[in-house]
């Protein structure tokens, strides 16, 4: 059967369906184009209100909700050690040879790729975000990710930005962080039939209205744009802690015909409003990737953009129009976008996307990445705690210490529940006959 | 007659056939395998706990390791009078389904599920926060919650798929799923 022959991917992260966000759309989509490829791909994430337990997803692909209840922004709590006998489990069960982590905010992720190498399984890890130095959140994440990388065989970055970042965070050793950039569904994204009217000019955002996404400067921008062009309305889709000062500043400029507020936006809903706007305005004060961007371009509106973090890597330079995250740059931006406009071709746009990004890319990319992972040499646990002493004076020790304690409640679940006690799982091959998923169990099953 | 079918580390599977008026009533008995060593093991580590509280609040006597050894007599037997030692699924054909458990003082809890209200019997992967592992559901009608038929025991899938076949036979959902059964054996 072809899924032996490839490798057996267990993806960890506390993001993925059925919320929706970049990390969400990353690991969905690069799972099923694995499977296509001929991997077997497991999804592990913790439990999303009565979304709990085993389910699967569009060609097999199975998702391991485990009842952990998240605490804080959708993350669980750090226990070190409490998803230690769960996840020793998925990966006996799963015959798991690889685990790929993603998002440095997820703790689910950083527990489960300590726990794999403790295991001996090697490990990828996937960074989605760009992080500070200086303030105590970015000091404490750097850290942790400092520990975590120490011993992972290989790292993904979305952008070289991104890539760099994570190497100065890290201080993992740049030829092991491989740059794999996102993709947008093409299929999903297309741009509409007909053009919008050109009578006038609709300038579309959708972004979470947070204070990292630029808001603050949305509210600047916004009144000179209107007032610089009468014929441009804006459409803003997205909630969050800033939307109150978004509707201020319609209130206080008099902008409710020009400015629409659609609040919170399914993912679903996303082309629509897009294909509906000829420019889209993307004010991120951070971003490692935007793939809000591709999917704005992929339905062929020009993309104004701040010049932050991997944006200028994003699209080529006649599809987007950067500018530094300042009002009046932004609005200088904007303008030149408008007086773009009759040079761009949606449909031309749309097909220059298709060739620039392909989850079948991405995925075959990131197969290069676990095949250098696996090739790795294995080390013991001494070899491995050198690399934790490294990562400082005290914290070096505590790492230690940490995975010390890891290794010995791993032996002492071998002994309490050794690994041929746990069942490893039939291979389900969607065969459908009265809508069901039928189970075909593998030849060491049909023996037992 | 009851014959021995499948053994693991901790569990036996049994299986019964038998005739009962002109009806065949299949019973299908899972036995936790009783392990006499861990049971001492409790009892000497709950009287030596039990001694050195006494010693700690009254002081070493005769009293003290007779009251040690009462007190640990009784909570051994309270731990294990709720001891499942077998868990049964007796199929009736055209009746329905009755979930036996037994417990180790003798007591028994049934639960019988008529034919009717059984939409269909499903092998299951149970997530816990800490394991996973099979189980063997009931989709009852009108319950939102699926019906475990082995609720205390955590049984290998080798023992659950013919229980699960005689369910899916019984139930009349032969048919659909004859091809995944025939896999699962």
């Amino acid at each position: 059967m072809a899924v032996e022959k490839g490798h057996r991917i267990l993806m960890v992260s506390d993001f993925f369906y059925p919320n929706f966000g970049g990390v969400e759309n990353h690991i969905y989509y690069l799972s099923q184009c694995l499977l296509k490829l001929g991997h077997k791909v497991v999804v592990m994430t913790h439990a999303y209100g009565n979304r709990s337990g085993v389910r699967y997803m569009t060609n097999g692909l199975k998702v391991y909700y485990v009842p952990w209840r998240p605490f804080l922004m959708q993350n669980t709590l750090p226990t070190f050690y409490g998803t230690l006998p769960v996840m020793r489990t998925i990966l006996i069960r799963e015959r798991i040879s690889l685990v790929h982590g993603h998002q440095a905010f997820s703790t689910l992720c950083h527990e489960a790729l300590m726990h794999s190498r403790t295991m001996g399984y090697k490990v990828v890890f996937t960074d989605h975000s760009l992080y500070g130095f200086a303030d105590v959140g970015s000091i404490h994440m750097n850290k942790v990710l400092q520990f975590t990388l120490a011993d992972v065989s290989q790292a993904i970055c979305v952008s070289h930005t991104s890539k760099e970042n994570t190497v100065l965070r890290s201080g993992l050793p740049p030829e092991k962080v491989f740059v794999i950039p996102n993709a947008v569904d093409t299929a999903m994204f297309k741009p509409a039939p007909e053009r919008p009217s050109s009578n006038e000019i609709v300038i579309v955002v959708i972004s979470r209205l947070v204070y990292r996404k630029g808001a603050d400067l949305l509210v600047e921008v916004i009144p000179e744009v209107s007032r610089l062009y009468p014929n441009v309305r804006f459409i803003v889709g997205g909630d969050g802690p800033k939307r109150v000062r978004l509707e201020e500043m319609r209130e206080k400029h008099s902008l409710q015909d020009r400015v629409e507020m659609l609040g919170a936006v399914p993912h679903a809903r996303v082309r629509s409003i897009l294909i509906s706007g000829h420019i889209f305005l993307n004010s991120s004060l951070t971003e490692a990737f935007c793939i809000a961007i591709l999917e704005a371009a992929s339905c062929g509106l020009l993309t104004v953009s701040t010049r932050v973090g991997g944006v200028p890597e994003v699209l080529p330079d006649d599809m987007i129009v950067l500018a530094e995250p300042d009002p009046g740059d932004m609005v200088q931006a904007i303008s030149k976008a408008i007086s773009l406009l009759p040079t761009i071709d949606p449909q031309l746009m749309h097909n220059r996307m298709k060739k620039l990004y392909s989850w079948h890319d991405v995925a075959r990319r990131t197969e290069i990445v676990y095949d250098r992972a696996l090739r790795c040499s294995n080390q013991n646990l001494l070899d491995r705690l050198s690399r934790y002493l490294s990562c400082g004076a005290l914290a070096g020790k505590i790492f230690c210490l940490v995975m010390i304690v890891d290794f010995l409640l791993w032996c002492l679940l071998q002994l309490w529940k050794p690994a041929g006690d746990i069942e490893e799982v039939p291979e389900y091959i969607p065969f459908h006959q009265d809508g069901e998923i039928l189970q075909s169990f593998n030849a060491d099953q049909n023996s037992a | 007659m009851s014959n021995i079918r499948l053994a693991s580390a901790r569990y036996i599977y049994m299986h019964d056939d038998v005739e009962e008026a002109c009806k065949k009533v299949d019973t299908h008995h899972i036995v936790f395998k009783r392990r006499n060593f861990w049971v001492f093991l409790v009892y000497i580590f709950v009287f030596l706990l039990s001694m050195k509280t006494l010693d700690f609040c009254l002081g070493i006597d005769r009293t003290a390791v007779l009251w040690s050894m009462l007190f640990g007599a009784r909570l051994v037997y309270s731990f294990y009078q709720t001891r499942v030692v077998k868990e049964s699924v007796v199929i009736i054909p055209a009746f329905g389904v009755q979930l036996e458990t037994h417990f180790w003082s003798g007591g028994v809890v049934r639960n019988f599920i008529p034919v009717d209200k059984i939409l269909k019997p499903v092998l299951n992967e149970h997530l816990t926060p800490f394991t996973c592992h099979w189980s063997l559901a009931l989709v009852i009608h009108g319950k939102e919650e699926l019906v475990l038929a082995f609720k205390e025991l955590h049984l290998p899938v080798k023992m659950l798929a013919p229980i699960w076949k005689a369910l899916c036979v019984a139930t009349g959902r032969g048919e659909s799923t004859d091809r995944v059964s025939s896999e699962v054996q």
